[in-house]
């Protein structure tokens, strides 16, 4: 069964649960969100109403409990996990609020370690890395340096270098600018908007007003469930220059 | 892909080497103690049974009991026997010499000497010849007697004379020490080590001298030939069936196999105490591992969201464990084999009655035991590696994302 073609990610009907002991806590109910090329969403709502939980589905790092997700038209509900790993690395960025940068690494390495399950040639991978850390916004000069040597703007430019390098479908970002400080956080929503200009889905995960108005679209969420779709007014984007 | 999980395996165990290295040691000892101690009981062992096989695989020794006094009728019925090729009576007793070196004690056989070159196989003249069946006061001397043991220079040449000094005790319990001159008419080629006879430490005379030079009355033993090595058995068996417990009847080639089952049995409990060794090893490297997996969660919530597999995560997890055992292997391989030769250096001793034998055999490194050694080393890893690797796999990735 496919989905709609114009759709590059589609959630019908997603509910997800989680147990603790012989309490089960539904933490998605009854979500359908359909993201089409090129749009830069973003999901919003208090700590607990699912927000993160919403992205691993997306992301394909969690399973639903009921329901279908797609992923360019593909009912990913049924593949294996390694088939699930593999699509992750050929369709999915992932940026998250920590970075996760892998401190005893390079620059270089970290970038790198998407490119190591693709199996992409070791003669190809500085030039690849080189375009996806320049799109970032990051400079050359970090390559050599490890995570901790850099600012916590640029290490998140570093994370989502790494999310490009591949050239995914799509980005999913969890509270990417969480960590931040707001000239950083800036830095990084301008630089979502030009890849999004480019081309580039964006999904992003944020509670933050201000940063979900630099999107084309704010999906709202409560206690699982979508409670409304919101057009975002860009006049608040904490990317634009006069609100830094 | 392989040469990634290699160079990701270094940056891990680089990160934490005070931990690693600790580990690494835990896991050298194991293959130290098999090779070391493995390879100087097979050299020992080795040696022993080569050196008593040398001996001659024909040859039976019959030495009578101390009730017993052997006569020419027994070695007349020996040589009529079915299974015997040859039989001569030989006399033995021990003495010194003073040699430059100062006092070297010497085993005095008297013996015929073609029964000699015939029990004893591989025994060569190196100078000189064989004294003579009536030249009684002519010896052939050892290779330890004739050089110096320390710097190789000679000591006696053919036509020296030789005085030994022999300790008699005289009714009453008076010791004499009787002198008797001997000219060297001919010198052994080296022996080597040789268990319970040993010819480099020897002085040989004709068989006559036994009961003129070396003025003995009894007969010390016989040295008997069987026809075939495979005869050894039924004689032996014959041999002790008429002398009963008069005699003690020593065939070299029954030494050697009590020798080789004895030593396999050695050999089986030093390999099952180095795997002891081995099982903390692997219960190390289990340790480490998992502890490392623990602290890493996150990293490996991020690979796999990276879009690494499970197998993939495996892989590196097993390589880390691996790289630590290969390390842990050569560093134990190197020491064993070191250890080997120096444990073999400090030599061994034999005591079979009065006379004691010193050897000194090389360690036993054969490619067998080194590639075992690898092979159980590599094991470690993936045994040890093998639960904290799966466990690292099936950690959900969602899951392992939230982790602090």
């Amino acid at each position: 069964m496919t989905s709609s073609e114009d759709a590059i990610m589609q959630l019908r009907d997603v509910w997800k649960a989680y147990r603790v002991g012989d309490i089960i806590t539904w933490a998605l109910r009854g979500i359908n969100l359909s993201v089409l090329r090129g749009d830069f969403i973003s999901i919003m709502g208090p700590s607990g109403s699912g927000k993160t939980t919403l992205l691993n589905v997306l992301g394909l790092l969690d399973r639903p409990t009921k329901g279908k997700v797609y992923v360019d038209g593909l009912d990913v509900s049924t593949v294996s996990p390694d088939e699930l790993a593999r699509i992750r690395n050929r369709k999915i960025g992932f940026v998250f609020q920590q970075f996760n940068l892998v401190a005893r690494m390079s620059v270089y390495e970290n970038i790198e370690l998407s490119l190591i399950p693709a199996r992409v040639p070791a003669a190809r991978r500085r030039e690849m890395i080189l375009r996806a850390l320049k799109s970032a916004g990051g400079e050359v000069e970090w390559l050599t340096k490890k995570p901790t040597q850099l600012s916590g703007g640029q290490q998140q430019r570093v994370a989502i270098a790494r999310a490009l390098v591949n050239n995914p479908e799509i980005i999913l970002a969890d509270e990417p600018t969480g960590n931040l400080d707001r000239a950083s956080a800036s830095v990084v929503l301008r630089t979502f908007l030009k890849l999004n200009r480019g081309g580039q889905t964006i999904i992003m995960v944020t509670h933050n007003p201000e940063v979900a108005n630099c999107t084309n679209k704010i999906y709202l969420i409560s206690d699982g469930v979508i409670t409304g779709i919101r057009t975002p007014s860009r006049g608040e984007c904490i990317a634009l220059e006069g609100n830094v | 892909m392989l040469k990634d999980v290699f160079r990701y395996s270094m940056k891990v165990l680089t990160e934490k080497r005070f931990r690693a290295v600790l580990t690494i040691i835990g896991i050298a000892i194991g293959p130290l103690a098999l090779v070391m101690m493995t390879s100087t009981v097979r050299g020992y062992a080795g040696f022993i049974e080569k050196s008593i096989l040398a001996l001659g695989q024909n040859t039976v020794v019959m030495l009578p009991s101390e009730k017993y006094r052997l006569s020419k009728s027994d070695i007349d019925y020996i040589k009529g026997l079915e299974e015997v090729d040859d039989a001569e009576p030989f006399y033995s007793t021990q003495g010194y010499i003073q040699t430059p070196e100062g006092r070297k004690n010497v085993f005095l056989y008297a013996v015929d000497p073609s029964m000699l070159l015939r029990a004893i196989g591989g025994l060569e003249i190196e100078l000189g010849e064989l004294p003579q069946d009536v030249e009684t006061t002519y010896c052939v001397i050892g290779h330890s007697i004739a050089y110096s043991v320390g710097t190789g220079t000679k000591i006696y040449d053919v036509g020296d004379v030789i005085t030994v000094n022999m300790v008699e005790v005289l009714s009453g319990g008076r010791v004499n020490v009787r002198r008797i001159s001997i000219r060297v008419k001919g010198v052994f080629k080296e022996f080597g080590g040789a268990a319970f006879v040993s010819p480099d430490q020897s002085i040989f005379l004709p068989a006559k001298s036994g009961t003129t030079l070396l003025n003995m009355k009894e007969i010390s033993g016989v040295f008997i030939i069987a026809k075939d090595p495979s005869l050894v058995d039924a004689l032996t068996r014959k041999l002790r069936s008429v002398y009963q417990d008069k005699v003690t009847v020593v065939a070299f080639q029954q030494i050697a196999r009590t020798v080789s089952s004895v030593t396999a049995a050695l050999d089986f409990i030093v390999f099952s105490a180095s795997l002891s060794a081995f099982a903390v090893a692997v219960a190390g490297t289990a340790s480490t591992m998992i502890t490392s997996v623990i602290e890493r969660t996150r990293e490996i919530g991020v690979l796999k969201a990276l879009g690494f597999t499970d197998r993939q995560v495996v892989l590196m997890i097993l390589t880390e464990a691996i790289i630590m055992s290969l390390i842990g292997g050569a560093i134990g391989i190197t020491l064993g084999t070191l250890g080997a030769h120096l444990l073999a250096s400090r030599g061994l001793s034999i005591a079979a009655g009065s006379s004691r034998v010193d050897i000194v055999a090389n360690p036993e490194i054969t490619i067998e035991t080194l590639i075992t050694t690898v092979l159980i080393t590599i094991m470690v890893g993936i045994v040890g590696g093998t639960l904290p690797a799966y466990r690292a796999a099936k950690i959900p990735p969602a899951v392992a994302l939230r982790y602090e």
